[in-house]
C-alpha cells in the first residue's frame, strides 16, 4: 500500500474504488508503481520511487502546487500514475503542476481525472513542463465526468522541450460527458526536439470544446504533429485552433483537425494557422468538418452492418 | 441463384443502366467485362443496394426473393457482399479491428484470411487501416475481410486494381478458393487474365449487353473489338 495520509484514507479508497471502476487498473495500490493522488485542493496519497521527488503544498487561496522532479539519466519502465479526483457534489478544484524533466530522462506520466458524481465543478489543472536535453516524455491525460453536464474543466500545459527532446500528449475525454472544456498546449522546442500531441473528445447534448494547440518550432530539425479529433453530436459546440510556427531552418511541421458530426444542431468549426519565419521550414495542415464518410458506412453496412453498428466501429477507431 | 431482370437505371435523368437482364449461379464465376466508363461498376452498386442506386424499373431475385426494395444491410444478410474496387481508410481502426467487425469474428479465422492474401498476421494485425498502408495492402485486406464473410454472392470490382502484377495468381487463387467455397464470384473487369478465370461472361457497353456466352468466346471478342475501339460507349452492330 502507498503513503496516505492518516486522516483521508477514508476518501483515498472512494477515490480508489472510482478509479479502478473507470480503468480497470489497480497500480493506484501498488508499492512498485509511482503514483500521486490528490483530492478536492490537497494531495491525500503519494507512492516516490528513486530518482523522483515530489513535493506539494496547498496555497491559502486553495490552489494545489505539486513540484514533480525526475532526475538526470532516470529510465522508469512503468509509467507513473497521478489521479485527480473530486468527490463533493460542488465546488473549484485549481491545480498547478511543475515538471522538471532531467536529461537523458525516460518516462511516461498515466493521468486520470476522476470527476464523476458532480453536479457543479470547475477543474483548472495549468501545467508547467520541462524536458532536458535527449528526454524523452509521455504524458497520457484520460477524463471521466459526470454524465450531467455539470463540469467546466480548464487545462493549459505550457512545455518547453531542450535539445533532442521528445514529448508527446495524449488527451482523451471519450468514455463519458464532458460539460465544458478549455484545453490549451503551448510547446516551444529546441533543436531537434520532437512533439506528438494528440486530442479525442466526445460531445453530448450540450457540451463545448474549445482547444487550441500550439507548436512553437523554434531550434533547427524541431519536428511536430498536433492532432485533434472530435466526434460531436446533439447540440455540441466544438472549436478546435491548430497552430504552427516555423522559426527555425529544417523544421518540420503538420497540424490536423477532424471535426465529425452527427445530428443537425451541433456546431463545430476548425482553425489552422501555419506561420513560416524561416524558407527552409515545411509545415502543413489537414482539416475536415463533416458527417462520417458514406463511403465508410457504405463498405462496412455491405459487411452486414447496420448504420448505427457501421457508426459506432467507426466513431470507435477515431475517438477510441 | 441472383438474377437481374430488365434493369434500367437513370441519374440526372440520364439513363446509365439500359434494361439489362444478368444471372449469376452460386459456385460460378462470372464476369462483366467491358472498357471504363460503360456501366459495370453501376450494375455492381445496383446488386449491392447503395443508396443512390436503386433501379428506376426491374428487380432483384436472390433465391426466389425478390430483393429489388432492400436495402444494403438486408442484402449483405442474404449474403450479397462487394469487393470495393477503392477501399477507404479507416483512421484509428486496426487490421484486426476492422476485420473482426467489432469483435463479430474471432482471431484464429482473421489469421486464416490474411495469410490467404499473403499478408503475415503478426505484422498486419496491429497495423492501422489508415494512409500508411499502400493501396495494394489496403486491397489484399478488403479481399481478406470478404472472404470472412462466406458470401453467397461477392461481387469483385477490378480486384486486380492496386495490386502489382506479380500478385495477380494471389488475385487467381482467390477466385479459385471462393468458388470451392461455393461462393458465386461475379468479376467486373477489363484485364484478360482475370477475366479468363470466369466460367461465363457479360460484354457490356454503353449500360447494355453486347454479348453474352463462355468466357473465351467472350474475351476473344472483347479483345478484337473493344479493346481497340477508340469510342467510348459506341457499339459496333453486329
Amino acid at each position: 500500500m502507498i503513503d496516505v495520509v492518516k486522516a483521508y484514507e477514508e476518501e483515498f479508497e472512494q477515490l480508489v474504488k472510482l478509479y479502478e471502476k473507470h480503468t480497470q487498473d489497480n497500480s493506484l495500490r501498488n508499492r512498485a508503481v509511482a503514483s500521486i493522488i490528490v483530492s478536492g485542493n490537497r494531495v491525500i496519497g503519494l507512492n516516490t520511487l528513486k530518482g523522483i521527488d515530489v513535493k506539494s503544498k496547498t496555497r491559502e487561496d486553495g490552489v494545489v502546487i505539486i513540484d514533480v522532479n525526475i532526475e538526470d539519466n532516470v529510465i522508469m519502465p512503468i509509467p507513473v500514475h497521478l489521479c485527480t479526483g473530486f468527490l463533493e457534489k460542488r465546488g473549484e478544484q485549481l491545480l498547478r503542476f511543475n515538471y522538471y524533466i532531467g536529461n537523458n530522462v525516460k518516462i511516461k506520466f498515466k493521468s486520470h481525472c476522476i470527476l464523476t458524481k458532480i453536479e457543479k465543478l470547475h477543474h483548472k489543472m495549468i501545467s508547467d513542463i520541462y524536458v532536458g536535453k535527449n528526454s524523452s516524455l509521455i504524458y497520457e491525460d484520460e477524463h471521466f465526468h459526470d454524465e450531467n453536464g455539470g463540469i467546466f474543466v480548464e487545462t493549459i500545459t505550457y512545455a518547453k522541450l531542450d535539445k533532442n527532446a521528445f514529448f508527446q500528449n495524449k488527451f482523451s475525454a471519450t468514455k463519458t460527458r464532458i460539460g465544458k472544456i478549455n484545453v490549451l498546449m503551448d510547446l516551444e522546442l529546441s533543436d531537434s526536439a520532437k512533439a506528438d500531441l494528440e486530442s479525442k473528445i466526445y460531445g453530448k447534448l450540450t457540451d463545448e470544446i474549445n482547444i487550441q494547440e500550439i507548436l512553437r518550432l523554434n531550434g533547427e530539425h524541431a519536428s511536430g504533429i498536433a492532432k485533434s479529433t472530435i466526434f460531436a453530436t446533439d447540440l455540441t459546440k466544438a472549436h478546435v485552433i491548430n497552430e504552427a510556427y516555423g522559426n527555425a531552418p529544417y523544421t518540420k511541421g503538420h497540424i490536423e483537425c477532424n471535426e465529425v458530426v452527427k445530428g443537425e444542431n451541433v456546431s463545430v468549426s476548425t482553425v489552422p494557422i501555419l506561420k513560416v519565419v524561416n524558407e527552409k521550414s515545411e509545415l502543413t495542415h489537414e482539416a475536415s468538418v463533416g458527417r462520417i464518410k458514406q463511403d465508410q458506412l457504405d463498405i462496412l453496412m455491405s459487411k452486414g452492418l447496420s448504420e448505427e453498428e457501421a457508426t459506432s466501429i467507426i466513431i470507435n477507431g477515431l475517438i477510441g | 441463384m441472383l438474377a437481374l431482370n430488365n434493369i434500367r437505371y437513370a441519374k440526372n435523368s440520364k439513363e446509365i443502366i439500359k434494361d439489362i437482364t444478368l444471372q449469376f449461379e452460386e459456385s460460378q464465376v462470372t464476369s462483366i467485362i467491358g472498357n471504363n466508363g460503360v456501366g459495370k461498376s453501376t450494375i455492381a452498386y445496383i446488386i449491392m443496394g447503395l443508396e443512390d442506386y436503386k433501379p428506376t424499373s426491374g428487380n432483384i431475385i436472390l433465391n426466389g426473393e425478390d430483393i429489388t426494395n432492400l436495402g444494403v444491410t438486408e442484402r449483405a444478410k442474404r449474403g450479397i457482399s462487394l469487393l470495393w474496387q477503392e477501399p477507404t481508410r479507416f483512421e484509428g481502426l486496426t487490421v484486426e479491428n476492422y476485420l473482426s467487425l467489432g469483435g463479430r469474428i474471432n482471431k484464429d479465422k482473421i489469421n486464416e484470411a490474411l495469410e490467404l492474401v499473403r499478408l503475415n498476421p503478426k505484422v498486419y494485425l496491429q497495423r492501422y487501416v489508415d494512409k500508411k498502408l499502400s493501396g495494394g495492402e489496403r486491397k489484399r485486406i478488403e479481399i481478406a475481410s470478404c472472404v470472412l464473410l462466406k458470401p453467397k454472392f461477392l461481387i469483385m470490382d477490378e480486384p486486380d486494381s492496386g495490386i502489382d502484377i506479380m500478385s495477380l495468381d494471389m488475385i487467381n487463387d482467390i477466385i479459385v478458393y471462393l468458388k470451392l467455397q461455393r461462393t458465386g464470384v461475379i468479376i467486373i473487369t477489363h484485364r484478360e487474365e482475370i477475366a479468363r478465370k470466369s466460367d461465363y461472361s457479360y460484354l457490356i457497353c454503353d449500360g447494355r449487353i453486347i454479348k453474352k456466352g463462355l468466357c473465351n468466346e467472350i474475351v476473344n471478342y472483347y479483345k478484337a473489338t473493344c479493346d481497340v475501339c477508340d469510342t467510348i460507349n459506341a457499339p459496333k452492330e453486329e
